[in-house]
């Protein structure tokens, strides 16, 4: 057992956090008015085949796996996770894609999200709910949305409505789409218990993107606190917030193994990946809430100014478990294996 | 990323049959009666003829002697200290209070380990080697005015001769009555904190130790908690932990507390198996006792996921913490978020268990009453979550020991 990562991916995520400290991080506020990250950082993360990290060579992919996508993300995030949404594809559909059995269909999308001419959605349905896209990246144009209902799939062909201005990810742009009356591409009933893979995949990136925000926003808060004083000491000084830093930074650090944890099984072929990468996107939404409300409390009305980055972050991890069917979804899928799910956890014991 | 080897498997599996067979009926009868098991228990003369359990697993026989595992493969060395968490574990999920309560020597084998020459080692652990009856060993640290704050202990030692004297009283240690040795802490200054600690073995039987009571607990009562005076008590020089020259420099003294880095998380991994225990009682009940579908089943599997992910989530940290240990990395931080993030874990799973059984969760013979007793002491053995937070924030922000 061993929690050390490999030496490519340490490579790859410390080329992906200096990306962001020199070039994300300062720009990040003229990104978000701007809608979209400047020409000359998308060419460097273009060659760091972001979208292209989780998916196989058959697709067009350099199949380096989950694992080293949740850690790129997570380094990137820590910048600037603003055109993340749109600069990955199919980033959070990448399981319906990999899930898809009709590969030609699969391939056409992932050949032009990976060009970058072309980008896909996901969409979490139920049944007796309207089908529409409230909101997917501006950039580039939206064209196909994957419709996960239970374990049936459908691609569509969308076009957008026009933007839909949302609570975060401004440097993405953003779309509306109806799916209603929309060409149904392909329609595919997958195996039992594939819809959750389909699922956890993009709550995989979700929690990946949102872990990198969470690691941000405290390293931030920890730097104020430390500096500016108050009733004769630091901020951070005084016992109770002390005490809520260290609860928030334990929370943040159980999410980021919990996550390394689940995208490992989502690499090493675990059909319960799904469940797994549900778990940790649950744990981490929470423990970064936690911190990124606290980033902004602990910094009083300087926190809720645009002058800092943490009202950013806090609008960013409230929308990161808000996508996807939020937290009702993923609930619902975590309950649903809570009986069925073995995993090392649980499995080799049993009450007499 | 987690992944078992064969041996360890094989470990898991002896831990389960000795815990459905011995120490589950154990705990219960310790649980009615109020007392733990006497010494002459015929399952501690089992444990002892297998070798003891984790004593065998992490090699205490071996690190004897300055040679120890030297020889021995880096990779198979590294899964000692894990091997101690799992079976802490397992165990645990039996019965948390038996599992303390099994030969070996425990705590007090952590300080010798870490700090003790190789003649003490040699000296006091060798008596685990013998194998015909169950052997112990303890540590005594806590003071009745002196518990989270160990720079307050106030057991004096002082040296008369070749011997070191020490005068004081000690409560809070586990198998402390039944133990072949103690390693007790004393201060030679009281003012100078923790620069005038010392830590000494004391035998069972020297003249002044005597054992006050066994403390009576709200659960976890299937090992003894001990109380004792030290009355006198005098020892040899050679019993003085780690010789004169640990105590000359302070970062020798420091680096016997790194034990504690190892101990927290395998202390907070009990917390894991516990409230495996109690979720395992309340899915079996979920099966048994709700209604096949409906609104009340959905939310307590609901509820249960989370009781999972909190508890999996634990255990990723508490096995980070020693993998960072086997690999011989600091891992002071990471110990203390093991043990502030699992206990408050931990009671949250058992006292969701007892919502999901609902009034049958009341009932004693149901065995989540008793977790849901037996479980608050994680939170305050080897440090309390007020501490491990006073111990994060000095880590990771510089919080002032003043503040």
């Amino acid at each position: 057992m061993s929690f050390a990562l490999a030496p490519e991916i340490e490579d790859l995520a410390a080329a992906a956090g200096r990306l962001a400290a020199r070039s994300l991080a300062p720009g990040a506020r003229r990104a978000e008015a701007e809608g979209r990250w400047p020409p000359e950082v998308v060419e460097v993360i273009h060659s760091l085949a972001l979208g292209a990290l989780d998916l196989p060579a058959v697709l067009g992919g350099v199949a380096a796996g989950a694992l080293a996508k949740v850690e790129v993300l997570e380094a990137l995030a820590a910048g600037d996770a603003g055109g993340l949404p749109a600069l990955d594809q199919p980033g959070p559909a990448v399981g319906a894609v990999l899930a898809c059995p009709d590969t030609a269909a699969a391939g056409e999308v992932a050949a032009a999200c990976l060009a970058g001419v072309a980008s896909c959605a996901l969409v979490v349905a139920d049944p007796g709910f309207s089908s529409r896209i409230e909101w997917a990246p501006g950039w580039p144009v939206l064209r196909w949305a994957w419709v996960i209902a239970g374990d049936d799939l459908a691609l569509v062909e969308v076009a957008p409505a026009g933007p839909a201005p949302a609570l975060a990810f401004h440097a993405s742009g953003s779309t509306a789409a109806s799916l209603g009356g929309a060409p149904v591409l392909g329609r595919w009933r997958l195996p039992d218990g594939a819809g959750v893979s389909v699922r956890g995949r993009a709550r995989l990136w979700a929690a990946a993107v949102s872990l990198g925000v969470g690691r941000a926003a405290l390293e931030a808060t920890i730097a104020y606190t430390t500096e500016r004083v108050v009733f004769a000491k630091p901020v951070a000084h005084h016992q109770g917030n002390a005490f809520d830093l260290a609860v928030a930074a334990t929370g943040l650090h159980g999410a980021g193994l919990l996550l390394r944890d689940a995208a490992a099984r989502v690499d090493g072929g675990d059909r319960d990946g799904g469940f797994w990468a549900t778990q940790a996107w649950l744990e981490t939404i929470d423990a970064v809430s936690r911190v990124t409300d606290l980033g902004i409390q602990l910094l009083g009305g300087h926190g809720f100014l645009v002058d800092h980055l943490a009202e950013k972050r806090f609008r960013e991890a409230r929308m990161l478990g808000l996508l996807w069917g939020g937290r009702d979804a993923a609930d619902a899928d975590v309950a649903a294996g809570s009986m069925s799910v073995e995993g090392p956890l649980f499995a080799e014991t049993a009450q007499p | 990323m987690i992944g078992l080897d064969r041996r360890s498997r094989d470990i898991l599996d002896e831990v389960r049959d000795l815990g459905r067979r011995y120490m589950r009926p154990i705990g219960l009868e310790s649980d009615r009666s109020g007392l733990p098991p006497p010494a002459e228990h015929p399952f501690y003369l089992i444990c002892a003829r297998r070798g003891g359990l984790v004593s065998r697993e992490v090699g205490e026989d071996e690190d004897r002697t300055d040679t120890g595992d030297s020889d021995d493969d880096p990779a198979r060395l590294a899964w000692k200290p894990l091997r101690a968490l799992l079976i802490g574990e397992e165990s645990a999920y039996w019965d948390r209070g038996v599992a303390l309560s099994l030969p070996g020597p425990g705590l007090g084998g952590a300080a010798l380990r870490t700090t003790g020459t190789a003649e003490q080692r040699d000296r006091f652990l060798s008596v685990f080697t013998d194998h015909s009856r169950a052997h112990w060993g303890a540590m005594a640290m806590t003071e009745p005015g002196a518990g989270s704050d160990v720079a307050r202990i106030q057991t004096r030692a002082w040296r008369d001769g070749d011997e070191w004297v020490l005068e004081g009283s000690k409560m809070f240690c586990s198998n402390g009555a039944r133990a072949d040795w103690v390693v007790v802490w004393a201060t030679v200054d009281p003012a100078l904190g923790r620069d005038g600690h010392r830590a000494f073995v004391v035998e069972r039987g020297t003249p002044g130790f005597e054992v006050l009571r066994i403390e009576h607990k709200m659960g976890s009562r299937g090992y003894e908690t001990a109380s004792f005076a030290l009355d006198g008590v005098r020892v040899p020089e050679a019993n003085l932990l780690g010789g004169e020259e640990l105590y000359r420099s302070r970062e020798g003294f420091k680096g016997a507390m790194t034990t504690f880095n190892l101990t927290r998380p395998i202390h907070a991994a009990h917390g894991v198996g516990m409230g495996r225990a109690a979720h395992d009682f309340a899915i079996q009940f979920v099966r048994d006792d709700y209604p096949p579908q409906g609104r009340r089943k959905e939310r307590a599997l609901e509820r249960l996921a989370a009781v999972r992910r909190g508890l999996h989530t634990a255990r990723l940290i508490c096995m980070h913490a020693v993998w960072l240990a086997s690999q011989g990395r600091p891992n002071a931080l990471e110990a203390s978020y093991a043990k502030l993030y699992t206990p408050p874990m931990v009671l949250m799973a058992v006292s969701t268990a007892l919502d999901i059984l609902g009034e049958a969760g009341v009932r004693n013979d149901r065995m989540v009453e008793k977790l849901y007793r037996d479980v608050k002491i994680l939170d305050i053995g080897e440090g309390t979550q007020q501490v491990q937070r006073i111990v994060v924030a000095r880590r990771l922000f510089g919080l002032p020991r003043d503040a």
